[in-house]
């Protein structure tokens, strides 16, 4: 254990200097521990970007200005470059770097499988898995890989609406393999009651209360935690009384930003004022 | 697998749009360039075939065959301008434009305009240009285009003057037309314009194992993490890249871009493209000698970026339609050329042959 310990450490401290990348910087002394996770210090990179997507275009152009605006027209989101640019305060964390073992005929075949999660503990979560060869390549691709995941989190209250919305809005249930989490509504100052894992991701979600009870084979924490993210995922897909008002569409920014009818797009084209989603 | 594949990334913008070059040049947009003054194109391979616009060029690439021994050959991507044709696909050519193989002749046999072999280009695909010097060999080079064409330009005075002098003296005044550069046809809307310069794409997996000096910080957590060491993350297995929004190969897409995120365009003679989706059009037969076509090169997205950006501003422009991920050129694999001189390859006149472009979109608009 120690020794693999060991290991990880070597090749994670390699890994800052690796995440240079070939735009020549090497230890960037600005990032503080790993606990609070890597922040800013992006923005030479970010200004490199050149995107490839039309939505990263826009985006870079700065004509989103909000991930909501994303979220509300379902775009997908093929560049990680978008998420770093439109939520800034994102930190991530290693949850844990397994070795996945192949069995060949020459051996074993050892790669490592990293968990990362991302969040700016206000409302946006990632979660991003990735297996690699190699330490430092696995826990670069999770990280793309969560940002890419960035979903949005409901948050409501469990009895009063005073102050901000604290806790999830219902009870909730998420699914992966055989572990299902559920999630129901705390009182103020009850924490987060939830195993050490995904007590992490509501961390990053920006739940700060919430009883969690969870069922299945919880050993397999890979499926633990992504159990708990697709929870998160759902507190959006929930339909509560709030939403019972007929919706007013909104103009995608596709069609927003463009001056002709180019190509005709699957979504309608009513305009009218956008509609607030409130806690 | 390995195959080189070699990328255009983007030089110097041009000073004006519509300045000349020779063919022996590698750029996006501006006006093309063809290798003699009169190549003898039916105007409807110039012409949308959705419109009837003119078609304005997107890239022109010099593109010679070593291992079948042609080294005239140029590639031009045409688009129609319009901003309606555009994302469609049949307003896109592909036009390859070489000279008969077998003979290698001086050019100036019935090209008035003296045009000598350029200079040798920085386009020369196989060279292996170190990323850090480029930028001041193609400077150099440049301004050695500038000068061959200050030099052509000379040498076409010179030229016609003689030409005058020489009817005057011949006993049949013929009246020969005097071939002079065309005047830039200012009706047809062009691209921006700016040069390529090539780099070899080096791709490995990146292992960085930097030295385990910055430790301090990881210390703390990892024995943090020690305490939980009865948690066992059991049974898990390997997994493919997955996103919500992207899926496998686009992430592989995206992953080797980010290597060279100003990739304007890859080639790889009789290579494998990179693909964006999964979806691929079958390339077919060259229509001329029936052998089938194989993929050469592929414009990228960071090629429309950087159209976009240029054309920010104008109204009516077409790249800002455009959605693309990459286009992929697929020519004939033997390099047919469609007409010869009395059936027998002469080496004296230009061929023209239209080949295949299949797009890629980004389907999410």
């Amino acid at each position: 254990m120690a020794d693999r310990g060991g290991e990880r450490g070597g090749e994670r401290g390699g890994e800052r200097g690796g995440f240079g990348r070939g735009f020549g910087r090497g230890g960037r002394g600005d990032r503080g521990g790993r606990r609070g996770g890597r922040r800013g210090g992006r923005q030479q990179e970010e200004e490199k970007w050149v995107p490839v997507t039309k939505l990263g275009r826009l985006v870079r152009e700065g004509k989103i200005h909000k991930i909501e605006e994303i979220y509300l027209h379902s775009l997908p989101v093929k560049e990680h470059q978008i998420i770093e640019l439109l939520v800034p305060g994102l930190k991530d964390e290693v949850m844990k770097i397994t070795p996945v073992q192949k069995q060949t005929r020459a051996g074993q075949r050892t790669r490592f499988k990293a968990f990362v999660v991302v969040g700016d503990c206000d409302g946006h979560v990632g979660l991003g898995v990735k297996c690699a060869k190699e330490v430092a390549t696995a826990i670069r691709g999770a990280i793309i890989l969560a940002k890419l995941s960035v979903v949005p989190v409901r948050r409501g209250y469990w009895g009063n609406k005073i102050g901000q919305p604290h806790t999830v809005p219902c009870k909730v249930t998420g699914k992966c393999g055989s572990v299902t989490v559920r999630m129901v509504p705390a009182p103020r100052g009850s924490g987060i009651v939830a195993a050490r894992v995904p007590k992490k991701v509501l961390q990053f979600a920006g739940i700060e209360d919430v009883f969690t009870s969870s069922r299945g084979s919880t050993k397999t924490l890979g499926n633990f935690v992504k159990a708990t993210f697709d929870c998160l995922m759902k507190t959006y897909g929930f339909l509560t009384p709030e939403f019972w008002d007929e919706t007013r569409y909104v103009k995608t920014p596709f069609q927003e930003f463009t001056d002709l009818l180019a190509k005709p797009t699957k979504g309608l084209v009513i305009e009218a004022t956008v509609e607030t989603v409130e806690a | 697998m390995a195959e080189e594949v070699h990328l255009g990334l983007p030089g110097p913008w041009a000073a004006d749009y519509r300045e000349k070059a020779d063919h022996y040049t590698t750029k996006i947009g501006g006006v093309p360039d063809w290798p003699t003054g009169d190549m003898g194109i039916k105007p409807e391979m110039l012409q949308c075939s959705l419109c009837g616009t003119k078609l304005c060029l997107v890239a022109q690439v010099y593109a010679p065959v070593v291992k079948l021994n042609i080294e005239e050959r140029i590639i031009y991507v045409l688009v129609c301008p319009t901003p309606e044709c555009g994302p469609r696909p049949q307003s896109w050519k592909v036009l390859r434009v070489q000279k008969c193989r077998n003979v290698e002749q001086t050019e100036g046999d019935g090209d008035e305009l003296g045009q000598g072999t350029g200079p040798s280009s920085t386009s020369v695909p196989e060279e292996q240009i170190d990323k850090n010097k480029s930028h001041d060999i193609n400077d150099d080079d440049f301004d050695l285009d500038a000068l061959a064409e200050a030099l052509e330009q000379a040498a076409t005075l010179a030229s016609n003057s003689k030409k005058k002098n020489k009817s005057k003296c011949a006993n049949a005044p013929i009246e020969r037309p005097v071939l002079k550069e065309k005047p830039a046809d200012l009706s047809i809307p062009v691209l921006p314009c700016f040069y390529i310069y090539y780099d070899k794409e080096q791709y490995r997996v990146k292992g960085a194992v930097g030295s385990s000096s910055n430790e301090f910080p990881l210390d703390k957590e990892m024995t943090d993490t020690g305490n939980y060491e009865e948690e066992k993350w059991d049974g898990e297995k390997y997994e493919y890249d997955k996103a919500i929004g992207a899926d496998r190969t686009f992430l592989k897409f995206k992953k080797r871009l980010d290597a060279y995120p100003e990739q304007c365009f890859r080639y790889s003679y009789g290579g494998k493209p990179l693909l964006a989706a999964t979806k691929v059009q079958d390339a077919g037969t060259c229509r001329f000698c029936g052998s089938p076509r194989q993929y050469e090169l592929q414009l990228m997205s960071p090629l429309l970026y950087f159209l976009h950006e240029a054309g920010k501003g104008s109204s009516n422009y077409g790249p800002s339609n455009w959605t693309w991920l990459t286009l992929i050129v697929y020519t004939c694999s033997k390099s047919c050329c469609p007409s010869s001189c009395g059936g027998r390859p002469c080496g004296c006149c230009w061929d023209v042959a239209e080949e295949e472009i299949t797009i890629q979109e980004d389907e999410a608009v």
